[in-house]
């Protein structure tokens, strides 16, 4: 053994006054900048989604309810577990509001487990402000797409030249890049009137299941493919992936699978169900979405039912409302016959009162639904409003294949989707007759606060409508007998200080735009002459509207009221309608069985 | 430079299509049966004399392993990362721990993380980091690490989570889904 073996150990003993490696007590000592310690979560930012629950490999994540839900906000917030968690991050990664960040504080002793399990954000911690730690950096590190697929559209010069359809649909491409952004949270069902299986049906695209995915679409609405394309989708208002880019195209991802099952599929993939005849018959007036959605849950459910509409043809709003550049006709010929394919008889041609009366409807069925559209334009009562035409009535006509008057020059009152329908109607009609488009739209509202959708309007301007804001219509300028023109003043205020509708105007800021035919597209009552002075009298009223409960039934036993007389023409709403009217005539039927 | 070297290697070599990543980072994917060869050409020809990492990614739909060998020639500050591609099923590397030693501990390392075997290769089969492990790999991308967490790992009692959808369903509208369809 040599002598440097032997002394050896002791060169260590150089090391004895100098600083140690280790660390005797590691608390206190402060982790690097971006060090992933306990997390930190923004209350008011984070919506409850629970992607960063999905996303936990180590399941350290329960979701807890902490405040009311609300649109967009299930009100629930992330609860972890210390004893599983690994500090990956991913759920930091994940979250789309960006809430979720990690201090870079680690160090924490508690001789209780339980300690170890909390809300960050709701048990307050000492680390909750602490800037350092972990987060998606300058909130650009994301997991999922932030943008959808751009819609493909006809061109402006096309569009106008016809009533063809505009938007093509997604191709399998897009439709699959769209789905994939979906985290599958569902804060959408709750807004979605009718709370159709947003996630499930979305989740079909993605596995290219469109057969599963249109059975799905029937579940909750009949009107998928109208809904598809025109549908109003509050439901994208409050999906989550607004928080980091574009919401979700829900609408059309709907549509991409009802574009992609073929027409004759549907009537193998929506068969009527197999259960016993009621015996039960019920007349439904009106063939809008709303009567024909509480018909088509009837005859499913083994009732006889039978539709009366006054048109010479079915679809209500969706057929003389819509204009066919937004919802082709054979587009709800074919959804309406799978609807009549459940064993419902819509009778056209049928108008109550003349055709038919109310008391005979009464007399043969078991139940009546009154499914009344708002059919009926408003007037705006100016002088020389008598001349005026009313939008719903023109495009009414239009549908009807009736012959309208197309002047060169077209003024419309209204800042809705109605007033942008009958103006892009009108276009067509006028590049037809005269090569070139002379309409001109006057709104109540300014841009700030209108009415009508952003791409209504946008895409009105690109077919050459002219669209006013904040002007409100003083006169219809009616010269021998003719229409002239619209005088228009500007519009400062819409409602008084206490909220009522009393329009205040600049008369010195005034216009007169040339037209030789005034529109009026103000909104819509429901013609209700029908109901018969005897049924008035004995119903109870709500302003003016007939009183119902929640599921749509009457003052009287036998009468329901649904569709846009009650809540406003949308053909979603019309459809969750439609299913709660359905469900109370059924469960009064299944009633008066069992005592009978 | 990195162009130049390619080209030469070409000569004798089967490369793929090289992917000049940055002015001193290049990826480019060679033979199996010519990897070994080509390492001694770059390690004592090229000056590739370093070996930064062995490092291999999971191509499970196509049934593949990528082998990632990155070099780097410290005269020149160039890195050359060398790919191989090897069947997914009975995953076996060459091992180059002669070539390299420090190659011995990232072929332990591959051994445990996702199952490629470098046979010859010293103590490959003894634990690296994970100890007493009976499933598969875990940097196989098959592995489920959260049905491996919820099997190994104890839950806390009184733990209750909430499904969003159902929440807002329960709290918004209990009862008005459509039924009579149904
Ligand atoms: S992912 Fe973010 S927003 Fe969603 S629940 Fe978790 S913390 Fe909240
Ligand atoms: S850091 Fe990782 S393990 Fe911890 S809660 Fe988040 S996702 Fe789960
Ligand atoms: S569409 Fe949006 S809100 Fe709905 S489940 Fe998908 S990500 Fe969530």
């Amino acid at each position: 053994m040599s002598l440097r073996d032997v002394l050896s150990p002791y060169t260590a003993w150089k090391h004895l006054f100098e600083a140690p490696v280790t660390i005797k007590d590691p608390i206190g000592r402060e982790a690097a900048e971006r060090y992933r310690g306990f997390h930190q979560n923004d209350l008011s930012k984070c919506i409850g989604c629970g992607s960063c629950e999905d996303i936990c490999q180590n399941a350290a994540i329960d979701m807890v309810p902490v405040s009311d839900p609300k649109t967009g906000d299930s009100g629930l917030r992330p609860m972890i577990d210390y004893g599983r968690c690994c500090w990956c991050a991913l759920c930091v990664d994940v979250c789309m509001t960006g809430s979720l960040t990690m201090s870079n504080e680690y160090t924490w002793v508690d001789s209780d487990p339980d300690a170890f399990r909390f809300t960050p954000g709701v048990d307050l911690k000492s680390w909750d402000a602490e800037e350092k730690g972990y987060k998606r950096e300058n909130n650009e590190r994301r997991l999922t797409g932030t943008h959808r697929p751009e819609m493909g559209m006809l061109e402006p010069e096309a569009r106008i030249a016809s009533f063809g359809e505009i938007v093509h649909g997604y191709t399998r491409a897009e439709a699959v890049i769209e789905a994939d952004r979906c985290v599958e949270c569902g804060l959408c069902v709750a807004t979605c009137p009718a709370h159709m299986d947003i996630p499930d049906y979305i989740r079909k695209v993605r596995e290219g299941d469109y057969e599963g995915g249109l059975k799905l679409l029937y579940e909750t609405n009949p009107f998928s493919q109208t809904c598809g394309r025109v549908c109003t989708h509050a439901c994208e208002t409050a999906c989550a992936a607004v928080h980091e880019g574009d919401a979700i195209a829900i609408r059309w991802l709907k549509r991409d699978i009802t574009d992609n099952v073929p027409r004759e599929r549907y009537f193998d993939l929506i068969s009527k169900p197999d259960v016993p005849e009621t015996g039960k018959k019920v007349a439904i007036v009106g063939a809008g979405p709303g009567g024909l959605t509480t018909a088509f849950d009837l005859a499913r459910a083994g009732n006889e039912v039978v539709v009366f509409e006054a048109l010479p043809k079915p679809g209500g709003m969706m057929r003389y409302g819509i204009p066919e550049y937004r919802l082709p006709y054979d587009v709800l010929d074919h959804e309406i016959s799978v609807i009549e394919k459940m064993g419902v008889d819509i009778r056209c041609n049928q108008r109550i009162g003349t055709d038919i009366t109310l008391d005979q409807l009464k007399k043969d069925h078991d139940a009546v639904v009154l499914s009344l559209g708002l059919n009926q334009g408003r007037s705006t009562r100016v002088p020389g409003s008598e001349e005026a035409e009313s939008a719903i009535d023109l495009l009414r006509r239009i549908t009807a294949g009736d012959k309208v008057p197309v002047p060169k020059q077209v003024a419309i009152i209204g800042g809705g989707n109605v007033a942008m329908d009958i103006a892009r109607s009108m276009a067509r009609l006028q590049r037809q007759k005269h090569g070139e488009v002379g309409v001109t739209v006057t709104a109540l509202e300014d841009f700030d606060h209108f009415l009508a959708d952003d791409e209504e309007v946008e895409e009105a301007r690109e077919e050459g409508c002219v669209i006013y804001d904040a002007r409100g219509p003083q006169e219809i300028v009616v010269k021998s007998g003719k229409v002239a023109g619209l005088r228009t003043w500007k519009c400062k205020a819409i409602f008084d200080a206490e909220g009522r509708f009393a329009p205040k105007y600049d008369a010195s800021d005034e216009m007169v735009h040339p037209a030789q035919m005034v529109v009026e597209a103000i909104g819509q009552s429901a013609d209700i002459s029908l109901l018969g002075a005897e049924l008035t009298e004995k119903l109870e009223w709500n302003r003016g509207r007939i009183r119902i409960d929640q599921n749509g039934r009457t003052s009287e036993p036998w009468l329901w009221a649904a569709g846009d007389l009650v809540s406003g023409p949308d053909v979603i709403h019309a459809v969750a309608d439609g299913h709660r009217v359905a469900k109370s005539v059924s469960a009064m039927l299944q009633a008066t069985r069992e005592t009978h | 430079m990195m162009k130049d070297l390619i080209a030469k290697l070409k000569k004798h070599y089967k490369l793929t299509e090289p992917d000049y990543r940055r002015a001193d980072l290049t990826f480019v994917t060679a033979q199996k049966d010519e990897l070994r060869s080509l390492l001694i050409a770059l390690r004592d020809i090229e000056g590739f004399t370093h070996l930064v990492l062995l490092t291999a990614v999971d191509w499970l739909e196509e049934g593949l392993f990528q082998l990632t060998y990155m070099l780097n020639n410290r005269a020149a500050n160039r890195t050359l990362a060398l790919r191989v591609m090897i069947p997914r099923a009975n995953a076996v590397g060459d091992t180059i721990h002669d070539l390299w030693p420090t190659a011995e501990t990232y072929q332990r390392e591959l051994r445990e993380m996702f199952g490629i075997d470098f046979p010859g290769s010293p103590r490959v089969n003894d634990e690296f980091i994970l100890e007493g492990w009976t499933d598969m790999p875990p940097y196989r991308r098959d592995f489920d690490s959260l049905a491996y967490s919820l099997q190994t790992y104890r839950e806390r009692p009184g733990r209750v989570t909430h499904d969003p959808r159902e929440h807002m369903k329960k709290a918004l509208y209990p009862d008005q889904k459509p039924e009579a369809a149904k």
